[in-house]
């Protein structure tokens, strides 16, 4: 048993640069697979509602799918996400329909801020339906 | 005089709610009574209402530092219900990032137990290590808590040439400052003094009181569910059970560091030996009827959950035996005997989960097998009905 | 003329406002060295360097709500923060930097100020032990026990300690003493083992880590200052940095020589010393963990107040080899 047997370490640190990071002065790095938040690739959706059916939470809600207009309307509720991203490994289409980006700081102080709204005009709603016969329209209302 | 103090339900010393109202006489405690139920949250009634895939996020938000060892016992108890055969590589991931987050647990606690003991610098020190770990997890799974890399049938994401170095490096520095933790923490004197000696528990006290984990293994009972029931991957890793034999918090300090030490040495082995292949098998939506017990080694202990299954998507039942509710008994024998000063460190020691440990009560007539869940206010009436009658406990002593 | 100089003595320098700020710059030190110390940053960004923190959290708890329980003794409560203020500003006055000439010294420095000072830095000690026990808190009435138990433990080293080199100069007063050991600095050297003894002691009555025993954050919520909230808090938490400053410089006065040079020179040397004496006294805060209460009994008898009387008989030895 020494006594101060920490003391060399702690006069050591004395000299070296703090540990901590001067945040939100200075920034964070995130590491490219990051869960962020989700977000919708309207073009390649085919409205087969598997990210709606294994969500957690019950944060995506596809409503007023209008298959003759070929519109759908999704909404995420962001201040419900719990960011497993179990929405993207359930997308079938490839390259997914729904991803994920690296935004962390989403904090407001209001939750409906949260809740991101689409509505779509597309090409292919089924997924067995023909080739896409017009171009893709996409109308953002966020 | 004898007199009681009221620790929690709301204390600096715990990081979660739970009430334990020590009878003390001087400083010396005589008695303990524990009251759970503070943070009880109805996991396991939410468990019926969702499908297999959204009860993986479920069971890992039973905890935040063991979540993914709750995770991965569900995901283990389904996979046996579904008949499924994970691949090599996706089990080698999955108790990859088990290994990893019991050095970060254990790190956590290492440092909880300094600042217990007022030696806030080992704490600073100990977190700052910690956050190799944490850097590590985000890049392998895109989280630093809640990993969610376990799915129904393997693991969701893979491992690349440079994460493995990256690994193999951290690995590297956290175990020359493991090694420099355990001499200080072995011969720092003022911090040495408040854990020796205190928090006993005989060999004979841990078995009969069902301690399990660190606890148990610091008094000499050397259980580990990755030895005696190895499952997956664990019986081609070459690793030993850690064990002391001075029944105390110095021993579970010493327990502690030795577990991390083996950790890294199975961390080393998983990564340079990884096989080749599929990280996952296609899982069903539906389950077999049936049941199964699922146990698994998290840092606390071992961990048991209990699935049944009736044929559709959902589980019928889902019951949670977390490791510290079955420390709690081993909790109250520890505590008699010692001083007021001492109660943080024992509490500490058994490294609390509180809110793994909240569960509902299941009444089971022991005549005729009917059974039914009981709420608290049923619980309590009763409780009130027979307390005139039945005869004093030990030590209860109630002021008022 | 005289009154309207007392009145600046008494509250601008070194009065009131000038122990305020003094203290919460010490204050600063003590927390960014500490917080050096383990690799983290320490108050940033309230005023540069974070030099005004300490006084910005003296503001924050004067503005919040002052809370009394209702089975408290309301005098005492109330009163006691008061009270402390005072004693340790009073202390702070007989440190002889003010004293600037030893022929007309001022009624601050007289025959047996270092018993003064050493009575008047007890009294905080019995005012804490007031206010837990006023306070009518399960929590206090422990950390008010514990207080006074630890004043059986530390008081009697500590006061072994600082009276040795007084005993070696040869007087009961601190301006003497101070210009004793400016004339012969090698004596200094003789009080080695009493100056650790007493920086570990006064280590205890500061009640820092490892002493912090009554106001053990972990187990016992806030000790003696549970009940204690808004500005009455304050006043306690500055008559604290106060003590720490006044006790520093008694030590720095009776054990590194005093502070010669005049009133400009000896200001600054006040200040490199408490400084010093601050660093050490972060340094033993960092290193080591709490211990508990019959620990400190058992460390101070067995070995603290062992080596304080080491100490003062070699003082008495080298003083019949002097004379």
């Amino acid at each position: 048993m020494r006594i101060a047997a920490f003391l060399p370490e702690l006069l050591r640190h004395l000299f070296k640069k703090p540990a901590t990071v001067d945040y939100p002065f200075k920034k964070l790095e995130v590491p490219p697979d990051f869960r962020g938040t989700p977000y919708l690739n309207p073009e390649m959706c085919i409205v087969c509602k598997a990210c709606e059916r294994d969500c957690p939470a019950e944060a995506i809600e596809i409503t007023d799918v209008n298959p003759a207009e070929k519109r759908f309307r999704m909404v995420i509720h962001n201040d419900r996400c719990i960011h497993c991203a179990q929405c993207v490994d359930s997308c079938p289409t490839t390259p997914k329909a729904m991803q994920m980006d690296s935004l962390f700081e989403i904090a407001t102080d209001d939750r409906h801020k949260l809740k991101r709204d689409w509505v779509y005009v597309r090409a292919v709603i089924k997924p067995k339906a023909a080739a896409p016969a017009a171009a893709p329209v996409a109308e953002p209302k966020a | 005089m004898s007199f009681e103090i009221p620790i929690g339900p709301q204390h600096p010393a715990l990081k979660e709610p739970i009430s334990l109202r020590m009878t003390v006489e001087g400083e010396v405690i005589t008695g303990v009574d524990i009251r759970l139920g503070y943070n009880h949250r109805g996991v396991e009634k939410v468990a019926e209402e969702k499908n297999w895939t959204q009860n993986i996020y479920l069971t890992e938000r039973i905890c935040g530092i063991c979540s993914h060892s709750h995770a991965t016992c569900f995901v283990q108890g389904v996979e046996k219900l579904m008949e499924l055969a994970p691949p090599k590589r996706g089990l080698y991931i999955r108790y990859l990032v088990s290994e990893l987050e019991r050095i970060h647990s254990h790190l956590l606690w290492l440092g909880v137990a300094g600042h217990e003991a007022g030696f806030d610098s080992f704490f600073m020190y100990t977190w700052r290590d910690r956050e190799i770990v944490m850097d590590l997890l985000e890049m392998i799974s895109g989280n630093r808590v809640h990993y969610a890399i376990n799915t129904i049938g393997g693991v969701r994401r893979d491992l690349d040439e440079g994460q493995r170095a990256k690994i193999l490096e951290g690995v590297a520095t956290l175990r020359k400052r493991s090694e420099y933790y355990f001499r200080i923490g072995a011969n720092e004197p003022s911090f040495v003094a408040r854990i020796a000696g205190v928090g006993m528990l005989s060999k004979e006290q841990a078995i009969a009181l069902c301690a399990t984990g660190p606890v148990a293994k610091a008094s000499g009972v050397g259980r580990d569910v990755r030895k005696e029931d190895p499952y997956a991957v664990y019986d081609e890793l070459d690793f030993a059970v850690c064990t002391a034999d001075t029944c105390d918090v110095l021993g579970r300090v010493v327990v502690r560091v030795m577990e991390l030490l083996e950790s890294y040495k199975m961390i080393e082995q998983m990564v340079r030996n990884l096989p080749a292949g599929d990280i996952a098998c296609k899982a069903p939506r539906k389950a077999k009827p049936g049941e199964t017990v699922s146990r698994y080694e998290a840092p606390r202990g071992e961990n048991i959950h209990y699935i049944k299954s009736n044929g559709s998507d959902k589980p019928e039942r889902l019951k949670v035996r977390a490791p510290t509710l079955g420390n709690y008994p081993a909790t109250v024998e520890m505590l008699r005997g010692c001083f007021i000063a001492d109660i943080p460190l024992i509490f500490a020691a058994i490294d609390p989960c509180i809110c793994c440990a909240e569960r509902a009560v299941t009444l089971v007539d022991a005549r005729n097998g009917a059974e039914a869940i009981v709420r608290m206010s049923e619980l309590r009436r009763r409780a009130l009905e027979r307390a005139p009658k039945a005869p004093l406990k030990g030590n209860a002593v109630w002021p008022l | 003329m005289a009154a309207l100089r007392t009145v600046l003595y008494l509250f601008v320098y070194p009065g009131i406002l000038f122990l305020f700020v003094y203290s919460t710059f010490c204050e600063w030190f003590d927390r960014k060295v500490y917080a050096r110390l383990q690799n983290r940053m320490g108050p940033t960004h309230t005023g540069r360097f974070g030099l005004l923190q300490p006084i910005a959290d003296f503001f924050k708890l004067m503005s919040k709500e002052d809370v009394v329980p209702e089975a408290a003794d309301k005098g005492f409560f109330n009163a006691l923060p008061a009270f402390g203020l005072a004693v340790v500003s009073t202390a702070a006055l007989l440190l002889p930097v003010w004293n600037f000439d030893l022929a007309a010294p001022g009624w601050t420095s007289f025959q047996g100020d270092i018993i003064v000072m050493l009575y008047l830095l007890s009294l905080p000690t019995l005012i804490l032990f007031l206010a837990a026990w006023s306070s009518t808190n399960l929590f206090s009435t422990i950390g008010g026990a514990r207080v006074l138990t630890m004043l059986f433990g530390y008081e009697v080293p500590l006061f072994l300690a600082v009276l040795s080199p007084a005993v070696l100069a040869g007087s009961w007063r601190l301006a003497e003493i101070a210009a004793f050991y400016q004339a012969k600095p090698l004596l200094l050297l003789v009080n080695i083992l009493g100056f650790l003894v007493a920086v570990v002691a006064v280590q205890a009555k500061l009640e820092r880590c490892p002493f912090d025993i009554p106001d053990a954050e972990t187990e016992i919520v806030g000790g003696t200052f549970t009940e204690y909230s808004g500005k009455k808090l304050a006043l306690f938490r500055l008559a604290f940095d106060i003590e720490m400053v006044v006790a520093s410089g008694l030590l720095a006065a009776v054990f590194l020589g005093g502070f010669p040079g005049g009133p400009l020179l000896g200001f600054v040397w006040f200040v490199l010393k408490t400084l010093f004496i601050i660093f050490l006294l972060s340094l033993i805060r960092a290193l080591t963990s709490r211990i508990r209460i019959d620990q400190v009994i058992s460390l101070s008898w067995k070995v603290l107040a062992p080596l304080a009387i080491v100490q003062l008989l070699a003082s008495i030895l080298l003083k019949g080899f002097m004379s």
